[in-house]
């Protein structure tokens, strides 16, 4: 009953599944920040190999969403979640769970990029060496992983450099390459170009494009275009709640609530 | 054009706000060239007064470790051995026990029971040394001396190699019991001051190491530490300063005799105890200018730990690549 290993299975990379299946499934989740109730009843299915936007306004709960699916807020006192959110059928809101495992399965990209005080090379090879991968595996990895993240043009020549000496994009990027190098099965994107200029952020938008491919990938962004870009589905949040959540698409062009188009058409936000 | 031209030859609005900044600069120049000037007349007053000392025994002041007042034979090998052995016992003990108290303050510790903590620690730091000195020689020393020392002494005293260092009978005061006093003086420093470093480490940065999967110890170990090493090692040293240069509480439990030996459960003396001590003693000028000079030595001393301490994070960016 186990599942919280690494562990996959084989995934296909014959171009679009026509029906995803589901990798998390959110079921009436509730949040609390002491008193203060954040998500109400949210329903949502993060399907396989997409791309899933969270939009909305400031405070609408959409950062708060993404923080229950890795129980980031675990890291602080009186900040709960009811309900049930099942990652390959288990839920993880569950107490048993070991939320290292679980974040190892399900890797995190901040607002700022966040290298950790060591160099490149070393910024990945942490993680994979907390992951248990064998050291003659490594070296090879941590390549794949720059390549992953469209990183290792930049930075082949100096591994051995200071992960903090790389410009914004550059450290965002490696950031990205630091979480697919452990092979999570899903990637958190917590407004992963906020900090970014134009041309970093197209290439970042570039490699989430890429990702999808072998990762369920979440994020949450502020920018609308940035959505339509770069998401398959997309779920517009309104102060706690979900208000509609269907094909970007669809969402963009067709909304089937009326607020959902005021914000997107920028009426309010 | 009248608005404008009022703004160009504006002598009389401009000038009077220019020179106001320029007095203000002015006074913080000369606020800072205070510090050197009293840097330098600390330095140049002990030099002038180690002066005879030098002049009469040469370097090997340094490395002598005779300190006869009867026969006017001085060096300063014994309280320099003193100072720098119980600093160490005491940076050894204190170091690791005040970053473990920051990270529980920073990390684990319980929300209601993180301020009255944190405020105790302050209170630590705020009791006057000569009451860690009384205490250390009434209550402190007898209880070493009755029971951590003999302890010491039937246990690590056997052991080969490091038997040595708890050799000797059990005195109670001692460079040990002098150490410890002094790692619980400087305890609160470290504890308050790291905690202080540990919290300007970005939460994000923290929210993503443990994203990584990775437990509380491979965060603070890995992540927390490094990230703020600089300022750490810095508030180290600083503390360390401290630990050299800490007279009174030594003085009462060190044991002030000249010697130096092999066991840390022996009496010593650190150079600010053999000065506190002796200088109403000092009655010929050779005497009062050898403890000038061990004031000069210590002077020195700390200078070199800081320099060493600069050093060393040079060295530590480059290894980590910065």
């Amino acid at each position: 009953m186990d599942t919280l290993t690494r562990e996959r299975s084989p995934m296909t990379f014959d171009g679009v599944d026509p029906a995803p299946k589901s990798r998390i499934s959110i079921k009436n989740l509730d949040f609390y920040y002491g008193d203060f109730k954040a998500l109400k009843s949210i329903n949502l299915d993060l399907p396989e190999n997409r791309v899933t936007a969270f939009i909305g306004p400031s405070g609408c709960g959409k950062s708060t969403l993404l923080r229950v699916l890795n129980r980031m807020y675990d890291l602080y006192p009186k900040q709960t979640a009811t309900g049930e959110v099942l990652l390959d059928g288990e839920n993880i809101l569950g107490k048993k769970v070991d939320l290292n495992r679980l974040r190892a399965k399900v890797g995190m990209v901040f607002q700022k990029p966040t290298p950790f005080p060591m160099t490149i090379h070393e910024n990945i090879a942490f993680g994979l060496r907390l992951a248990n991968y064998a050291k003659s595996e490594i070296d090879d990895r941590v390549q794949a992983a720059l390549k992953g993240a469209a990183l290792w043009d930049e930075v082949k020549d100096k591994l051995q450099s200071s992960g903090q000496s790389l410009s914004g994009g550059q450290q965002q990027r490696l950031c990205v390459a630091r979480t697919i190098a452990v092979e999570p099965e899903v990637i958190l994107l917590d407004e992963p170009a906020s900090a970014l200029d134009p041309i970093s952020t197209g290439k970042l938008e570039e490699t989430i494009h890429q990702l999808k491919e072998q990762f369920t990938i979440a994020i949450v962004t502020h920018n609308m275009q940035q959505a339509s870009r770069v998401s398959d589905r997309t779920a517009f949040m309104y102060l706690g709640e979900l208000i509609e959540e269907g094909e970007t698409a669809q969402i963009f062009t067709r909304p089937r609530v009326e607020r959902t188009s005021d914000y997107i058409t920028g009426r309010f936000g | 054009m009248t608005a404008t031209s009022d703004y160009d030859s504006g002598v009389k609005s401009t000038r009077p706000v220019a020179q106001s900044d320029r007095i203000f600069g002015s006074l913080t120049l000369a606020a800072a060239v205070v510090v050197l000037l009293v840097l330098l007349g600390v330095f140049a007053s002990l030099v002038l007064g180690a002066w005879p000392a030098f002049k009469e025994y040469g370097l090997s002041f340094l490395w002598t470790a005779k300190w006869n007042p009867v026969t006017d034979k001085f060096g300063a090998l014994a309280p320099l051995y003193g100072t720098v052995v119980t600093s160490i016992i005491a940076m050894v003990i204190a170091v690791p026990v005040g970053l473990g108290i920051a990270i529980f303050l920073t990390e684990t510790c319980p929300r209601v029971l993180r301020r009255p903590l944190g405020i105790a620690i302050e209170l630590l730091a705020g009791i006057p040394s000569i009451i860690y000195g009384i205490w250390g020689l009434f209550v402190f020393a007898p209880f070493m001396q009755s029971y951590i020392q003999p302890f010491l002494i039937d246990t690590l005293g056997h052991v080969p190699v490091i038997g040595t260092l708890f050799a000797g009978p059990p005195y109670g005061i001692g460079m040990l019991t002098a150490g410890l006093i002094l790692a619980m003086m400087i305890l609160p420093f470290i504890a308050s001051l790291a905690r202080d470093i540990f919290q300007t480490v970005p939460p994000m940065l923290r929210e993503s190491a443990y994203g990584m999967g990775m437990t509380r110890w491979e965060v603070n170990r890995h992540i927390v530490i490094p990230h703020v090493r600089t300022a750490l090692v810095g508030g180290i040293m600083l503390s360390l300063g401290r630990a050299l240069g800490e007279t009174m509480a030594v003085t009462f439990v060190i044991g002030n005799a000249h010697r130096i030996s092999g066991s840390i459960l022996a009496p010593g003396t650190t150079i600010s105890a053999a000065i506190a001590n002796e200088f109403t003693e000092a009655t010929t000028p050779i005497y009062t200018s050898s403890l000038i000079a061990l004031g000069l030595v210590l002077f020195i001393l700390t200078f070199i730990v800081l320099a060493a301490a600069q050093w060393m994070l040079k060295r530590m960016k480059q290894k980590s690549g910065a």
